[in-house]
């Protein structure tokens, strides 16, 4: 524990973490990138060139797929199957950026994306809900020691090592009557091991006077879970809900297998799956629909985004929970 | 303390732990029971109690059938690859990183690194396919240097192992990276001071004192990475693979995939493929924990 300790409090100091643009950054850049070559031997200022450069391209590499993707959105859609390779700007015919095709993603199938964005929130939310009730029950029955804990734990712990796998999985949930419905969607999927045991590890660096004394004081179960512990403990509770949301707008192969004929009820992603998948045949009808093959880009764009845009608050937090999912002693 | 006094005084434990217990058993050991089906000839209208037991049957059919083999050796050359240059991948981004005197570069590159992970993995492989098609930016690029033009997730060749352990250094190297760049962060400064005092050059730094200190975090990652290669980046190749690079693309669990939801519905064969996979995958998550014992004295059980 004493490693993660120490790797924590390097990401608080910001040593390994986000970057934050300032108004000084540009000239801050400069003199701090200027620091590294003064001093050095010729070798070791190319050895500094040659690592720029290397890190520069593994940017450049990270950044250019949704670079292309955004400028290819605001592109018109003959003129951008025309072009090939990056999309460094639009490409449209008055070099003005285009929107026909977020026009298009909007009335897409009638309004198919817009509900879908709906719903997968809706499955986010209810995955988050959900995982968060079982993971917290599990962690604090078994952070309390009762005699059965050790067995509840390795119940927990079995699912890690061994899984009933695809098939066995499907036809539980099939049994269940819940194919074809939201719930497949939502329960099977919110809760594993590793979230219930990163809780409990949260609650176990809670000091246990803390929870004794406010037990002396006729504090309930409920009291000491929901006052004590989790405000506590809250940063790994954090870091699982929200590990659990990104799987949850992530995801698409459950809902591939368990509402494979619902449209009405299919994720972001699985609409993302399913355009990309048509834009190979858009282009061999017979009258083609230039805007629908923007359709793909726009809805990528419109998926990601706000995850993206929640990285600069969420990467402190998953950074720690990183940490501390693998090291664990 | 008696079961008596336990069950007294631990009761309401005991009731609200039916709430996560129900989810596990129902989800997660059900369908363990469900692993019956790889010795039945089964079929959904007779259910798991009334379909034909057929012993081993399902499991000769798996190897004396060309696709379960090919999908095995596939499985065996990615999870290599992933466990050779995709693990080196997020060690290299650490230590550059971390020969970085600029701190806000070394941030910036730290936070687009780190970006892609957050990308999904229908977005990631949906990029794929466009830059790597015959007009796509990739293709072009490697045109240049004297290859043909062509859609390269159509090339029937190992090509696919490669561009599959790209794309998982493309969405995890800068969250992998994290661990290594805090443990390098830990390693003691007066170690590099002695050095400097010794006349070390940086490359001697680098090699004795950084990837020495790092070495620990390292076996560890490594022995946990066992564990899990046969799982890992699965739902990628679902998403780029075609029948007509079957060859080199089909994996274990896609082939588990297909046999169960493909038009041939074969659950009895499926489940055979997936309680295979299960147990070779139980096998490596327990050696990898054990090296880890051993090595590091972490664990992850």
């Amino acid at each position: 524990m004493d490693k993660v300790m120490k790797a924590n409090k390097k990401i608080e100091k910001g040593v390994v973490g986000t970057y934050k643009f300032t108004e000084k950054t540009a000239v801050g850049a400069y003199k701090s990138i200027e620091s590294q070559f003064r001093g050095q031997s010729p070798e070791g200022q190319l050895a500094d060139i040659l690592m720029y450069g290397v890190l520069i391209i593994v940017m450049l590499v990270a950044l250019i797929p949704m670079w292309h993707t955004l400028m290819a959105s605001l592109s018109e859609g003959q003129q951008l199957i025309a072009h090939d390779g990056i999309a460094w700007l639009w490409v449209t015919p008055d070099g003005k950026p285009h929107f026909e095709g977020y026009e298009k993603t909007f009335s897409y199938g009638d309004f198919a994306i817009l509900k879908s964005y709906v719903i997968t929130l809706l499955y986010v939310v209810g995955n988050v809900v959900f995982g968060l009730i079982i993971n917290v029950i599990g962690a604090y029955v078994i952070y309390r020691q009762p005699k059965l804990a050790g067995l509840l734990m390795m119940i927990v712990v079995f699912t890690l090592l061994f899984s009933g796998g695809m098939i066995p999985t499907y036809m539980v949930i099939k049994d269940l009557g819940m194919t074809g419905t939201p719930w497949s969607l939502i329960i099977p999927g919110c809760s594993n091991a590793m979230f219930m045991i990163l809780v409990l590890n949260g609650f176990k660096q809670v000091p246990v006077s803390t929870v004794e004394s406010s037990e002396l004081d006729g504090a309930g179960h409920f009291t000491v879970m929901f006052k004590i512990l989790l405000p506590q403990a809250k940063g790994l509770t954090i870091v699982t809900m929200i590990n659990t949301a990104i799987l949850a707008w992530n995801s698409w192969f459950e809902a591939s297998i368990y509402v494979p004929q619902n449209r009405e009820l299919w994720p972001i992603q699985l609409w993302i799956k399913q355009i990309v998948g048509d834009n190979a045949s858009t282009l061999t009808t017979a009258v083609v629909d230039w805007n629908r093959y923007l359709v793909a880009y726009c809805v990528i764009l419109i998926a990601t985004l706000p995850v993206l845009a929640a990285m600069p608050f969420v990467q402190k937090q998953l950074q720690k929970g990183a940490l501390l999912g693998a090291v664990k002693e | 303390m008696t079961w008596k006094r336990d069950f007294k005084r631990n009761g309401v434990l005991y009731l609200i732990f039916l709430i996560p217990l129900s989810y596990y058993v129902i989800f997660k050991y059900v369908p363990m029971v469900g692993l019956l089906m790889a010795f039945q000839n089964y079929r959904v209208s007779r259910g798991l109690w009334g379909s034909q037991w057929v012993g081993f049957d399902n499991f000769v059919e798996l190897f004396t059938g060309e696709q379960f083999l090919t999908a095995v050796r596939n499985t065996c050359a990615m999870a290599l690859l992933n466990l050779t240059i995709g693990f080196i991948a997020p060690i290299l981004l650490g230590l550059l990183v971390c020969q970085l005197r600029s701190k806000r570069f070394s941030r910036l590159v730290q936070t687009v690194t780190y970006m892609p992970y957050f990308v999904s993995a229908v977005v990631c492989c949906s990029l794929a396919q466009e830059f790597l098609r015959d007009t796509g930016a990739i293709t072009q690029f490697l045109s240049l240097f004297g290859f043909a033009k062509q859609n390269w997730l159509a090339n029937n060749s190992p090509t696919f192992w490669f561009i599959n352990t790209f794309l998982g250094i493309w969405q995890g190297a800068g969250y992998s990276a994290i661990i290594y760049i805090a443990g390098i962060h830990g390693i003691n400064q007066e170690l590099y001071e002695a050095a400097q005092m010794d006349g070390a050059n940086r490359w001697n730094q680098l090699l004795h004192i950084t990837i020495t200190g790092i070495t620990p975090i390292i076996i560890m990652m490594f022995t946990l990475q066992i564990g899990l290669v046969f799982v890992t980046g699965f739902d990628k190749v679902l998403l780029m693979y075609m029948p007509s690079t079957y060859e080199h693309s089909d994996v274990l669990l896609t082939y588990t995939y297909r046999m169960g939801f493909g038009s041939s519905n074969s659950f009895g064969l499926s489940t055979a493929s997936g309680l295979l996979q299960s147990v070779i995958g139980t096998a490596l998550l327990l050696i990898g924990n054990m090296l880890s014992k051993k090595a590091t004295k972490q664990s992850m059980f």
